[in-house]
């Protein structure tokens, strides 16, 4: 099911030139709301299954500042917990990637064991020792009292890991809903392989850099996009289409790569990809997957403060890419993307500069999401119907944060 | 084979030319630079990732591929903060199979600040940007060494806004 422009909600349809209020980047206290409401109540995609490939694989993470570790366990299955140890609130795993194999300093191999008092659980999440547990504690706690605490966690939508802080949260299929439908046979027809992972800090709210990536007007910002994409047919005919939950997708086009000197169209690509093809599925609250051709990207975020945010970002191609063909893929990636690739790092001087002209304590302004061209390429339906779902789960207006959503004057 | 009795001096040369490179890269004088560099140059940016544990590529051209891209920079939008390279050749080695030389030198990049962020508030700092080390392999034409690869290797992983200049 996806929804039309007029259906999706009052601060889209409701304004002559529909706005935001930049405290919505600026404020503190709307901040640490988003955490609780948003960031832990979402299906987040956390990291890929290649990453957990082998039994007892383990991927370390944060989310709305709390430590979870995702496990494969020794049955093959992946899941997630709190990465805390019950005794005195240590950090259990340390590193950001490893095996369980691995014994640590203060504890048995095919364990995760909490450095402080050497306190093991295995990777069903049980906890499997405690040292001198009788002479402490006598019969007052046992091993089954202090098992990690479970999180939602599912592997879907090509491979991904995601993740949800909420028991009480919709399932993840109800959540995308048929968001993933424009993409579903490239992720899911076969396996893929992580092959790019890098991260960033930036001094912006990550709500812009989820702005960035769901409006296609500051293609003037990119010459590559520029000459490859604007100047070629079809490309304002690529259309926005909005889903519940805030998530929006953008269609394909024929990219001309060999219009930017230096570059060669891509042979390669995923499996019911359009040759040179170019989608987009943006989820809310920070996610996008994005396939241009031959590599899909997939960004990630980290909300740190109103004004930082860490981005991760990963390239993937097939997990049976040839070496050569691999090869070709990663190349593809780095010419724009990557950290020295020819947009990314223009996109994030441009949510830099935002962050600068709206850090806290900076006097709110309206920012437009006004743009509208029948959900064609430079229409800002998508930012639109991003804080339409913003409203929804904040219970804010997105135009006048103090006031109460959905209210007549949106 | 280079001779015994040439390979001081040889080395000696390739040390000088690794730090006129840096230089020329310093003074964004990309022509001069890849004139150092024979038509078979590979030049690449490199990482391992412990995340993923995996190496990764983040950039590699041919010569003509790095005189493309440099060449386009006025086109992009940039940060246009100032890269100074403080390099220190630790290894030159002799190739004893080939006539041909390979280095390992150890750098840090500083980057003084100009309008990456906010020019009024920062411009004119200096901060770290990212350190590593270039594994460079050259090859002597009429006895004076010429680049013939470059492998950037980043010990930095968390390059925020990123660059498009070379390293």
């Amino acid at each position: 099911m996806s929804i039309t422009a007029n259906e999706s909600g009052s601060y889209d349809s409701g304004q002559a030139l529909p706005f935001v209020d930049s405290r919505l980047y600026t404020d503190q206290s709307i901040f640490e709301e988003e955490l609780g409401k948003i960031w832990k109540g979402s299906w987040l995609p956390a990291v890929h299954e290649s990453e957990l490939a082998a039994p007892l694989d383990f991927r370390t993470i944060t989310v709305a500042r709390e430590p979870i570790v995702i496990v494969r366990g020794s049955d093959g299955k992946v899941r997630a917990f709190r990465n805390v140890c019950p005794h005195r609130g240590n950090l259990i795993v340390r590193k950001p990637a490893g095996n369980l194999a691995l014994a640590e300093p203060s504890g048995n191999a095919n364990h995760m064991t909490c450095m402080f008092h050497a306190w093991q659980f295995d990777s069903f999440g049980r906890c499997v020792d405690i040292p001198r547990m009788k002479q402490g504690y006598q019969d007052r706690l046992t091993k089954a009292d202090v098992a990690l605490t479970e999180v939602r966690s599912e592997v879907a939508y090509g491979g991904f890991v995601w993740l949800c802080l909420d028991p009480g949260a919709v399932s993840l299929a109800a959540y995308i809903g048929d968001a993933f439908g424009i993409m579903r046979e490239e992720l899911d027809t076969e396996p893929l392989d992580v092959f790019h992972y890098h991260k960033a800090y930036i001094n912006s709210n990550y709500k812009l850099w989820h702005d960035t990536n769901s409006e296609f007007y500051h293609d003037y910002m990119h010459y590559f996009n520029r000459a490859t994409s604007m100047m070629q047919k079809g490309y304002f005919e690529r259309t926005y289409t909005a889903f519940p939950h805030g998530h929006a997708t953008v269609g394909s086009m024929e990219v001309k790569y060999d219009a930017y000197e230096g570059v060669a169209e891509r042979p390669l690509s995923f499996p019911g990809m359009p040759r040179n093809g170019w989608k987009m599925v943006d989820l809310f609250p920070g996610a996008t997957f994005n396939i241009r051709g031959s590599s899909l990207r997939v960004d990630t975020m980290t909300p740190l403060g109103p004004n930082l945010v860490m981005i991760e970002f990963r390239g993937l191609g097939l997990k049976r890419d040839t070496a050569a063909e691999r090869h070709q893929r990663i190349r593809d990636h780095n010419t724009i993307w990557g950290p020295f690739g020819r947009n990314l790092h223009e996109d994030l001087l441009g949510i830099t500069g935002q962050g600068v002209a709206m850090r806290p304590g900076t006097e709110p302004r309206h920012i437009l999401h006004g743009r509208r061209e029948n959900n064609t390429i430079h229409d800002e339906i998508g930012m639109r119907h991003y804080y339409q779902e913003w409203g929804r789960v904040m219970g804010r207006s997105p135009s006048d944060p103090g006031r109460a959503h959905g209210l007549a004057a949106e | 084979m280079i001779a015994i009795d040439q390979q001081e001096s040889v080395k000696a040369a390739v040390r000088e030319l690794i730090y006129r490179a840096s230089l020329l890269l310093d003074g964004e004088r990309f022509g001069e630079w890849l004139d150092l560099c024979a038509p078979e140059f590979v030049y690449r940016i490199k990482a391992y990732s412990p995340e993923i544990r995996k190496e990764m590529i983040w950039l590699e051209h041919d010569r003509a591929g790095m005189q493309t891209l440099v060449e386009m920079l006025p086109r992009h939008n940039t940060d246009h903060g100032q890269l100074s390279r403080h390099a220190t050749v630790y290894t030159v080695a002799m190739d004893g199979e080939r006539d041909g030389v390979s280095a390992v030198t150890s750098f840090a990049c500083y980057r003084t600040m100009l309008d990456g962020i906010n020019s009024h508030l920062d411009a004119g700092e200096t901060q770290l940007f990212l350190i590593g080390k270039y594994h460079d392999r050259f090859r002597l034409e009429g006895g004076r060494p010429l680049f013939v690869e470059r492998n950037v290797l980043l010990d930095t992983r968390r390059l925020d806004k990123g660059s498009h200049y070379p390293i």
